[in-house]
């Protein structure tokens, strides 16, 4: 009797198990690869980066558009951004010294300002929801990246090493209810990202975006002009539109 | 014999403690990293080279890590601010938190739940055409035709006048007008009015079969009878936009709005044109 209710038990275990793993398989060698990689971002006092954007637009007449955009990211500190974009949208550059994010554009020789908070994070995170401008990578630079990831993932699984531009990498792959994702991380003593595809598996066509990060320096010296944004001669302000309008 | 049998036994008892203890420590660190507090973190993954002299975190760091158990004093405290203020909770996650019960599933186009971060573009364009975009250049009607405001003391002979809206306006030339001071101030047309004929160089948009004519930022209809005003239809392609329309911008992408129209720019035909989109919140 009592080898039955074992049996029983043990089994009951084993089941409960194998649906907890059918409903989330989170992969603990992906979560130490990020959790690297959010560690050795979360101590950079500066960096660069070149990032390469690829991204699809549904187009009604003509289905998925892939757009390109190739950007410049410099970050200082808590408060100082600059990123320079050059692509399918035209030249962009977004300026941000810690107290204003202004937007310029060369090619139309127009800018525009608004008041962000002080810190680089939060300045995404409200110039984002309120004016939907969109910063590439952004995610990478979140300190709670994991976290994050790991709220939101049913699956997050190591894949195993594979080059990006020539480098190792360590591949990851996971999914959400509405999308699935991969990133490649560094395979050397920083443990940088260096690419992110995410498909949108509940939209219409499955659009994409894709990420390659390159020439990462770390802890470079910035100077502050770097950061601050001078009205060019003759240059047209733009009111940025804000998105609360939109729905 | 009794005294070894019983070590026997306790021996066996003992390794069969230590077989069953290990999965299920296993498991434990696999799915409650959270619950644990950072305590039961596994051991670097083999693949992965240990971090060599890797400076002390600025902020935070997991207990259970090698780098906490040394002296505080023997590590040199990084004064400098970091880019985002540390990573945190590393290593102290929680994996057995279920994942649906996060219902705040961004709709944005990010990775994370954040419901505010927009990693990129992934949206549909707002008309029917890509966007394109080309710079604005005013187009000018001809000398008879002014923008809107343009302000005339007096109006050429040949202008019509007709009550509409219990005001009386004039027309001249694809111009509305109304008086002002004195003079005539260049006005929007009047949605519903009716004229019997428009400039030359008006463009004939088609939508849905349909087709529309626009002259100088105004649409109108043929009615057989003359030419009425009508709201500007989205998906009308026009080619030229009078003086006066504002750049607005949205999400990065550049729209013109013009007497309260959002034109897209596009690209039709190897010609920079724009199409009538619906305006936001629409």
């Amino acid at each position: 009797m009592k080898i039955k209710l074992l049996v029983i038990l043990v089994s009951g275990l084993i089941t409960a198990g194998h649906l907890q793993a059918q409903t989330r398989r989170i992969d603990t060698v992906a979560v130490a690869i990020l959790d690297k990689m959010s560690t050795i971002i979360g101590q950079l006092s500066s960096c660069s980066v070149n990032i390469r954007s690829n991204y699809d637009i549904s187009s009604k007449e003509l289905g998925l558009i892939k757009h390109t955009d190739e950007q410049q990211l410099f970050l200082h500190g808590p408060s100082q951004l600059l990123l320079k974009s050059e692509g399918d949208e035209g030249s962009r550059d977004f300026y941000f010294d810690g107290k204003t994010l202004s937007y310029y554009s060369m090619d139309k020789n127009q800018y525009g300002q608004i008041e962000a908070p002080a810190n680089v994070i939060e300045m995404i995170d409200t110039v984002n929801k309120l004016y939907g401008i969109e910063f590439p990578g952004a995610d990478f630079f979140y300190p709670t990246f994991v976290d994050d990831i790991l709220s939101e993932s049913k699956t997050l699984v190591y894949l195993g090493l594979t080059k990006v531009d020539g480098k190792d990498c360590y591949h990851i792959a996971g999914t959400t209810n509405d999308k699935t994702f991969q990133f490649w991380i560094s395979d050397d003593a920083f443990t940088l990202p260096m690419k992110m595809v995410i498909i949108y598996t509940n939209k219409e066509m499955h659009p994409q975006y894709e990420a390659t990060l390159s020439d990462w320096q770390v802890n470079p010296s910035l100077p502050d002009a770097l950061f601050t944004f001078t009205i060019p001669l003759k240059a047209r302000k733009v009111k940025l539109m804000p998105l609360t309008a939109k729905k | 014999m009794q005294i070894t049998l019983k070590y026997s036994l306790v021996s066996l008892a003992a390794s069969l403690a230590l077989v069953l203890a290990g999965p299920q420590q296993s498991m434990a660190q696999r799915f409650n990293h959270g619950g644990s507090g950072g305590g039961g973190r596994p051991a670097a993954p083999a693949y992965h080279p240990a971090p060599v002299s890797r400076p002390a975190p600025a902020v935070r760091a997991a207990p259970s890590r090698p780098v906490e158990t040394r002296p505080a004093e023997s590590r040199p405290v990084e004064e400098r601010p970091t880019i985002n203020g540390g990573g945190q909770n590393i290593g102290n996650h929680d994996l057995s938190r279920p994942v649906d019960v996060h219902n705040t599933i961004n709709v944005r186009n990010n990775v994370t739940v954040r419901n505010n971060v927009n990693v990129y573009h992934t949206g549909t364009y707002r008309g029917i055409h890509p966007y394109y975009y080309h710079p604005y250049r005013p187009y000018y009607w001809g000398p008879h035709w002014h923008p809107l405001g343009f302000f005339l003391s007096a109006l050429a002979a040949d202008a019509i006048w007709f009550n509409f809206s219990n005001q009386r306006y004039w027309y001249d030339d694809g111009c509305f007008y109304l008086p002002q001071n004195g003079g005539y101030a260049v006005v929007a047309a009047p949605i519903g009015a009716l004229v019997a004929s428009l400039p030359p160089g008006y463009e004939t948009p088609v939508v849905d079969g349909v087709t529309y004519y626009f002259f100088a930022g105004v649409f109108y209809t043929d009615t057989g009878q003359g030419y009425q005003v009508i709201a500007a239809p989205p998906g009308a392609v026009i080619y030229q936009l009078p003086d006066g329309a504002v750049d607005q911008q949205i999400a990065g992408q550049d729209f013109l709005v013009y007497n309260n129209t959002w034109y897209e720019p596009i690209s039709q035909d190897g010609q920079d044109a724009y199409e009538v989109v619906p305006p936001p919140g629409q």
